[in-house]
């Protein structure tokens, strides 16, 4: 039960400093690819336990989302989009029930769920994220076409960066 | 009761999703130059669309009102055009080619947005500069001067109206001559201050004010409205003058944008002698 809360606690933190110390200024310094956006901070909120309540997900989220902002600059964007995914986790986590429910003990991981899960699971969700994020960035759709491709840029290399995090610890909770 | 608590509770995934990401906009649209932009640009043009379309609606209920009114109008300027030349005090043989041309163009504009309850009130009209319409032009109606193109845009212009203390509509008394400028310093909607009569001048209750025609913005004429009361301040050289105005502000919806065709010509004149003396 302990170890479930340090470990999430140490994830937090872990994730906000890589967020905001690295993955900003790599999508700050290449100029030439305005597309591309690194971001792995919803891995958070994707990997809380399954037993979480859906209220205190998204205010974990809101929370993280938040701190990213402070680092970003940028007040509001990554949060909304963070609440966003938070938002939607549980309607995910209901469309991919597997046959036999979810032992609630466990947390969302490669090692509980299996990779094919995880993988999709993981998917939806980031992709919701940078979708959303890329939105309230623009703040209009009339660049629809512009927040598509920024959007799939950045999943493909987002999504990269988090399954190497995920087989390099490949955590239990 | 107890439904409802079990109602928010299962709907509290919800609520809290909708109360964060309400905070979350609100936090983006004020901390973000970008996004702030777009908000108050989108804002902007939803609520003019929303006042374009309540004028619309609201002119269609005045239409008997506005009939009546141009009908009136058509008769005097009908009563006019009858009269041009009987009138005429030049010899035969002379011309005036000034007379021949045009000084003063009115172009017909609606009122889409008017205040007069305020100090500073103003009058929005949806010609702008589209329509040739530029700052420092005055607006009429059939009733008497309205106001001063003060901004233009490329559909709409706003003018201060004549109830707002800056205004200063250069006025005079009518066969009398006597000039001064009319402001509006009361309360009272109606009622507007002269300035400058010198106590000697045979003004009376109930004379005409008219515009002088010294300003570029209105031509010479135009009615103002008719002295009200009139006394001297002891000690002052002046008249203290009171004017009851003719426009009926209230109920605005045509208004006439004046334009000087010679403005250009006679400012720049004026200013060039002005600059020569300093």
């Amino acid at each position: 039960m302990n170890s479930i809360i340090v470990v999430n606690i140490l994830r937090f933190v872990g994730l906000l400093l890589l967020q905001g110390l690295v993955f900003k200024n790599i999508g700050v310094g290449w100029e030439s690819f305005p597309y591309l956006h690194i971001i792995v901070f919803p891995l958070f909120i994707v990997l809380l336990p399954l037993r979480a309540p859906k209220t205190l997900v998204i205010f974990l989220a809101f929370v993280i989302g938040i701190s990213v902002d402070f680092l970003y600059d940028t007040l509001g964007v990554h949060a909304s989009a963070a609440v966003f995914t938070g938002f939607i986790r549980s309607l995910v986590l209901k469309m991919l029930e597997p046959r036999g429910a979810y032992n609630m003990s466990y947390s969302p991981t490669i090692a509980r769920m299996g990779l094919g899960w995880f993988v999709q699971y993981t998917s939806i969700l980031m992709f919701a994220h940078i979708f959303f994020y890329y939105s309230v960035e623009a703040f209009t759709f009339v660049y629809i076409v512009d927040i598509l491709i920024k959007t799939i840029v950045s999943f493909l290399a987002s999504m990269v960066f988090i399954m190497i995090f995920q087989l390099l610890f490949n955590p239990l909770d | 009761m107890f439904n409802l608590v079990q109602l928010l509770i299962k709907l509290s995934g919800f609520l809290v999703f909708i109360v964060l990401e309400a905070i979350c906009f609100s936090l983006v649209v004020r901390y973000n130059g970008n996004q702030e932009k777009v908000y108050i640009n989108t804002v902007n043009q939803f609520t003019g669309w929303m006042q374009n379309k309540s004028a619309a609606t609201y002119q269609y209920f005045q239409l008997y009102d506005e009939n009546k009114r141009l009908a009136k109008e058509n008769a005097r300027l009908l009563d006019r055009l009858a009269n041009v030349g009987i009138n005429v005090q030049n010899p035969l043989d002379t011309v005036w080619a000034d007379t021949l041309q045009p000084k003063f163009s009115f172009l017909e504009a609606q009122v889409i947005r008017n205040s007069i309850n305020q100090h500073h009130n103003y009058i929005t009209l949806n010609k702008g500069s589209d329509d040739g319409v530029t700052p420092h032009s005055g607006v009429v109606s059939d009733d008497g001067v309205v106001g001063i193109v003060r901004k233009v845009s490329k559909k709409y212009s706003v003018a201060m109206s004549v109830l707002h203390r800056q205004t200063i509509v250069n006025a005079r008394v009518r066969h009398k001559n006597y000039f001064g400028p009319m402001m509006w310093k009361s309360e009272n909607i109606h009622i507007f201050n002269l300035d400058n009569i010198p106590k000697d001048a045979p003004v009376t209750k109930g004379d005409t004010i008219e515009t002088s025609g010294y300003s570029t913005m209105f031509p010479p004429g135009v009615t103002l409205g008719v002295i009200d009361k009139l006394w001297m301040d002891p000690g002052s050289n002046f008249f203290t003058i009171e004017v009851r105005s003719f426009a009926k502000l209230s109920n605005l919806q045509h208004a006439y944008i004046v334009r000087n065709i010679f403005k250009n010509e006679e400012e720049q004149l004026e200013k060039s002698v002005i600059t020569e003396d300093e």
